[in-house]
């Protein structure tokens, strides 16, 4: 069976984003010795968009064929957290040298490293994107609950990029909708601040409270500025359509985070 | 899709805390399963979640799991075979909870 491609680094101007999400998890996951974000189309192989340690030969290990917490997770669509990695029987082809093959100068932390953990984030329907972790130490429940805190942001900052870099984010919307737009707003808000949730929300409760549009309102309406499609609001509540005033809102919020986001940017 | 429903039965002198949960837990639904599990785990530190109804776990609903597991400790009620023990099994959170079986 052919091997799928493995990118390791995406040509994106976004990158330093995906760099900034990684030091935060690293922050809250002290014994990671290897991080990696990756997006994984349905149809095999994948991206890497961001990496540390020795996370991006972790990842090539894996999609090389060997399998593995990332491949699964992308593939079955669910977390995946292994106690011990090298030692687990799910991936018995995954080991420390398979890794030390691919990467100089880390063979005692590969050799060291004990638990992994990777959670699939909601983007595109045809793409799934996955955050991996390696640990120095058995990896537990909170390690996966660290994680899967980071998924929206990851979701929200990789649909931040596709919509400044213009691609037509009309699917990965209708998907992201579901999840409430004043999350997604939030989200959006994190990502181009680089900021925490508290910040975002006090943001966004500035901005409707500046705007005299109501929070909720106000985020239906970034999310649909931000993807320029009419936003999908399926559930048993009624849909709320923003008017003029509340899209002249989005439009202004939008334009200031849009500022404050490119200084890090590269030459737009 | 299957309608979800949720049934909480708190903590007794007896018996640790418990969610009985039927039908699909996705998006849709994962904020009220959050809620059911807190909800029946308010001041105890187990709980077990009776899984044998439930026909689908997004990754969403797994991930709240895994949330849970962290604070508290877990039991899962599942049937014996079928799509949820496969879902324990591939995301491993039948190795930080305890997974029970029954018909």
């Amino acid at each position: 069976m052919p091997v799928p491609p493995f990118h390791p680094r995406a040509e994106s101007a976004h990158h330093q984003l995906f760099d900034r999400i990684l030091e935060r998890v690293q922050h809250d996951l002290p014994d990671a010795v290897a991080l990696a974000v990756t997006v994984h189309p349905r149809t095999g192989g994948a991206t890497e968009y961001a990496s540390c340690g020795f996370g991006s030969a972790y990842l090539a290990a894996q999609l090389s064929g060997l399998g593995g917490p990332a491949v699964d997770a992308a593939e079955y669509q669910v977390p995946v957290l292994s106690l011990e990695l090298w030692s687990d029987d799910r991936w018995p082809a995954l080991t420390a040298d398979s890794i030390i093959d691919r990467v100089s100068g880390h063979d005692d932390q590969v050799r060291s490293a004990k638990g992994a953990a990777s959670v699939p984030g909601i983007w595109r329907s045809d793409e799934t994107v996955v955050l991996s972790c390696l640990l120095n130490r058995p990896a537990d429940a909170g390690t996966m609950a660290t994680l899967v805190g980071y998924e929206q942001l990851i979701s929200a900052a990789l649909m931040t990029s596709a919509a400044q870099e213009g691609n037509d984010v009309a699917d990965m919307l209708a998907v992201l909708q579901s999840r409430g737009a004043i999350e997604q707003a939030k989200g959006m808000v994190m990502a181009c601040l680089r900021c925490d949730a508290d910040e975002a929300w006090a943001t966004l409760r500035r901005a409707s409270h500046e705007s005299n549009v109501k929070l909720r309102v106000l985020a239906v309406a970034l999310v649909e500025h931000v993807g320029r499609t009419p936003a999908e609001q399926p559930g048993n509540a009624a849909p709320i359509a923003p008017d003029e005033r509340a899209r002249k809102a989005a439009r202004l919020l939008w334009a200031v985070l849009s500022r404050a986001f490119r200084p890090a940017s590269d030459d737009d | 899709m299957k309608h979800a429903w949720f049934a909480v039965t708190p903590a007794a002198a007896n018996r640790p805390a418990l969610v009985v949960a039927s039908g699909d837990i996705d998006l849709a639904n994962v904020e009220e399963f959050r809620t059911a599990m807190t909800k029946a785990c308010n001041g105890s530190d187990a709980l077990t979640i009776d899984l044998t109804e439930v026909s689908y776990c997004d990754s969403t609903a797994v991930g709240a799991l895994f949330s849970v597991a962290a604070t508290t400790t877990l039991t899962l009620m599942i049937r014996p075979s079928g799509n949820i023990k496969t879902l324990l099994r591939i995301s491993g959170l039948d190795r930080v909870a305890t997974v029970v079986t029954k018909e």
